[in-house]
């Protein structure tokens, strides 16, 4: 249990990062925030610099504007929602954060107080020059102190019992092996693989990622890098199905649950297609962009870098994106097959609007019935091990189910 | 007629915020939330009577109570009213004898015999920010029509104000959600348009439609009464039957909800914090659970009871039976379900409170996140 002293030391590192007074700390926005809610923010920075308000009623006016602004996230589409309100949502969470941590002696409030950093980070726009990522830094400390003194006994076991996974590779057919080339020069890739827009896996390019080296990705690292932070995670088999949802776990409940599978949960989790290394600044220490990636037009700035991170059997059905993508395999390993945009009509893509990308047919369970053409379609295919990095032109149809714990980095890029 | 209201009270809307007690009292909770029914005191008139509340309507951060008999106005209470009760500011002048008013966050909607006219309540103005002429409705026509319905069309809470609708739709009555309509005809038929993401169309798919469109799940029944939410919607039929459908992510539509369990879990886990307790699965069945309810599900509110009223806050649902009783549902983390605490239920409860008072419940309207419901005394109604 953490005594009050400590508490204090914590708020005192917060409000150092806070600007020093109410004049100095921003709220503007435009029309399309209410006045009404205006002035509830308002109320809420004024609270933040005086000291007559309750603790109770920083909590309240804080939740009153997550609340509204969650409300205005989620009416019509994500991608049409003002700025804004995501603005508005991160604010809520900046004062949430500050009335856990202001007087509240207990330690319950830090975790507490790191989740809603992340849900503002998730939802929310940057504020501030991105304070909640400051603030998050510093209560992720707090909470590393505190697990210091904790038996590293359950570690130990955890690594035996990942060892029990056995890799079913299928056998990969030397006439449809994805080809295999050894640190290729940027013109010999332009020319033979981006240009042709041929996949191609890449060896030796990133070896010397910390990753894979220094700070192996460890389910040990990540509990310790990540641990405490929240994440969405897919659950269930795959995106197509009914059942399949998303919901907000930590890693270590992600890791739990869904890697050690302590309470016994049945079904998949996957944290999937999420831009962990923006959230987490550390892992993105671990990883470095592809040289290739130099070939396209955008600014480094607008490459979209992902973490696939899950245990065994997660499938990510046939599906094509915009975009080239690297793929780069970390931890464990994963089989891909892969379908020119060519043979889209063999393919039988969904006819909704949202799944327009992706294929009705399962690839490796393939309905021959309904789908008749879809034998007839030449493919590629391959397993993707630790250090090897595939090269997915833009438009090509992709299959992926990991064979094992996986942890894998793409890079989109244009 | 007497009106009570519970919930989202941060501005005073419900139960006007005392100075002194607001800002060093040590229960701001209980002045942001009002858990029970509390009675709203009227406006005072020129004549200093009170006058009598025919009406309310509510937004956010605020209430209309509408006077419509004799002297009619519409008082304002909440964000930017003064903080006495005596008098809600330029309102009630420029409101002098409207037949209709709406509030949205931003305008005031004022109908008058031969005019509408819209009020920005964010800028202090001598006119209002938008007006337009009405024909007068011929007695034909059928009955007079309430907001958002004018002769024609509807009027929308963002411009362009006005909107008009087909006249073979024979629109009797609309209800506006956050990004979503449905439409109440002669006819007793329902219509939709408008955002569908969350199933509120009630067509069975999550897909937006331009243009009114009938729901063809109610076809055959004749529907008397609709509402919405911001991502619901429900309607009564002429036999009091309840009609639900759309998102029900706090149990809104009194369907079982597993957002809602979900979140309550972590409540309850949470102040069991420090115990190292684990937390039962209260419903180890095969509970169906609801997230999205895409067309028309009846929804049974009491056990052989009918539907006289019903109105829907952005995420709850209150229902007034024949017999007098409210229900109540969905999302209660300000106090809206009043039932005296402080959650959420995705089944529809009574508020005990009036039956206990004696009181017969015959009107209910809701703001965001509160309910306002108005009462007789049961002998009254009785007899």
């Amino acid at each position: 249990m953490k005594t009050c002293s400590s508490m204090a030391t914590l708020w005192s590192k917060i409000s150092d990062v806070l600007p020093p007074g109410e004049e100095q700390f921003p709220l503007q926005f435009s029309d399309t925030v209410e006045s009404s809610l205006v002035d509830v923010l308002k109320r809420s920075r004024r609270q933040l610099y005086g000291d007559a308000a309750s603790s109770s009623s920083r909590a309240i006016d804080a939740q009153i504007i997550l609340d509204f602004s969650w409300e205005k996230l989620n009416t019509g589409t994500w991608r049409h929602v003002d700025k804004e309100w995501r603005r508005v949502y991160a604010y809520g969470c900046l004062f949430k954060v500050a009335a856990l941590c202001r007087e509240g002696p207990s330690a319950d409030n830090v975790p507490q107080a790191v989740r809603t950093c992340d849900m503002g980070l998730l939802m929310g726009a940057a504020i501030m020059d991105n304070i909640l990522q400051v603030i998050v830094g510093i209560l992720q400390g707090e909470v590393r102190k505190s697990s210091k003194e904790e038996d590293d006994k359950t570690e130990q076991v955890e690594v035996k019992r990942l060892k029990i996974e056995c890799p079913r590779a299928p056998v990969i057919r030397g006439e449809l092996a994805v080809p295999r080339v050894k640190c290729p020069s940027l013109e010999s890739f332009n020319t033979n693989h981006l240009l042709p827009l041929k996949p191609v896996i890449l060896e030796g390019i990133i070896d010397h990622w910390p990753a894979l080296n220094g700070h192996r990705w460890s389910i040990e690292y990540l509990r310790s890098v990540a641990g405490c932070r929240t994440v969405p995670v897919e659950v269930g088999s795959r995106y197509t199905d009914e059942e399949w949802s998303q919901t907000l776990l930590t890693v270590d409940e992600f890791i739990d649950r869904y890697i050690l599978n302590e309470d016994g949960v049945t079904g998949l989790g996957y944290l999937a297609q999420h831009q962990l290394f923006d959230q987490i600044p550390e892992l993105k220490e671990d990883i470095r962009l592809p040289d290739y990636c130099c070939l396209g037009e955008e600014d480094e700035d607008d490459i979209t870098v992902n973490a696939w991170f899950g245990p065994g059997g997660t499938v990510s059905p046939l599906h094509h994106d915009p975009q080239q993508n690297f793929l780069a395999q970390v931890v464990g390993s994963k089989y891909i097959r892969l379908y020119s945009p060519e043979d889209t009509d063999k393919l039988y893509p969904h006819q909704s609007q949202l799944l327009h990308n992706t294929s009705q047919v399962e690839a490796e369970n393939p309905d021959t019935e309904r789908f008749p053409d879809f034998a007839a379609a030449p493919y590629l295919e391959c397993v993707l091990r630790p250090g090897d990095v595939l090269f997915i032109p833009v438009r090509h149809w992709h299959y992926v189910r990991s064979l094992e714990l996986s942890f894998s980095v793409s890079f989109w890029w244009s | 007629m007497r009106w009570f209201g519970f919930g989202f009270n941060a501005f005073g809307q419900i139960r006007v915020r005392g100075r002194a007690t607001s800002a060093a009292s040590g229960d701001v909770a209980a002045e942001v939330k009002v858990i029970g029914p509390t009675e709203v005191t009227g406006h005072e008139g020129r004549s200093g009577r009170r006058l009598k509340t025919c009406r309310i309507k509510a937004s956010w951060s605020r209430r209309a109570s509408l006077h419509l008999n004799g002297d009619s106005c519409v008082c304002l209470a909440g964000f930017g009213a003064a903080t006495s009760d005596e008098s809600c500011g330029v309102s009630v002048v420029v409101s002098r004898g409207c037949t209709d008013a709406s509030i949205g966050e931003l305008h005031l909607t004022l109908v008058f015999p031969d005019r509408i006219e819209s009020w920005d309540l964010q800028k202090k103005e001598e006119t209002p920010s938008w007006s337009m002429e009405l024909e007068p409705q011929s007695e034909s026509s059928g009955p007079p029509l309430n907001l958002p319905l004018v002769t024609g069309g509807y009027i929308a809470t963002k411009p362009p104000f006005y909107r008009s609708l087909s006249p073979h739709l024979k629109a009797k009555s609309l209800a506006l959600g956050a990004e979503h309509a449905i439409l109440l005809c002669a006819t007793g038929a329902v219509y939709t348009w408008g955002l569908g993401s969350h199933g509120q169309l009630g067509h069975g798919g999550l897909t937006s439609e331009e243009e009114p469109r009938a729901v063809e799940a109610l076809w055959g029944m004749t529907m008397s009464s609709v509402a919405t939410g911001g991502w619901h919607s429900v309607c009564i039929s002429d036999g009091g039957d309840l009609y639900v459908w759309g998102w029900n992510e706090s149990g809104q539509l009194g369907l079982p909800s597993r957002g809602l369990r979900k979140a309550l879990q972590q409540q309850s886990s949470q102040q069991a914090a420090g115990a190292a307790c684990q937390v039962a699965d209260s419903s180890p069945g095969e509970e169906v659970f609801i997230s999205i309810q895409a067309f028309p599900a009846l929804l049974d509110v009491a056990p052989s009871c009918e539907i006289r009223t019903v109105s829907c806050g952005s995420r709850h649902t209150a229902a007034v039976t024949t017999t007098g009783d409210l229900y109540t549902w969905g999302w209660g983390e300000y106090g809206q379900l009043g039932h005296q605490k402080l959650i959420s239920s995705d089944e529809p409860k009574c508020v005990e409170f009036f039956r206990e008072q004696q009181l017969h419940v015959v009107d209910v309207t809701c703001g965001t996140w509160n309910t306002f419901a108005a009462v007789i005394a049961e002998e009254v109604a009785s007899s």
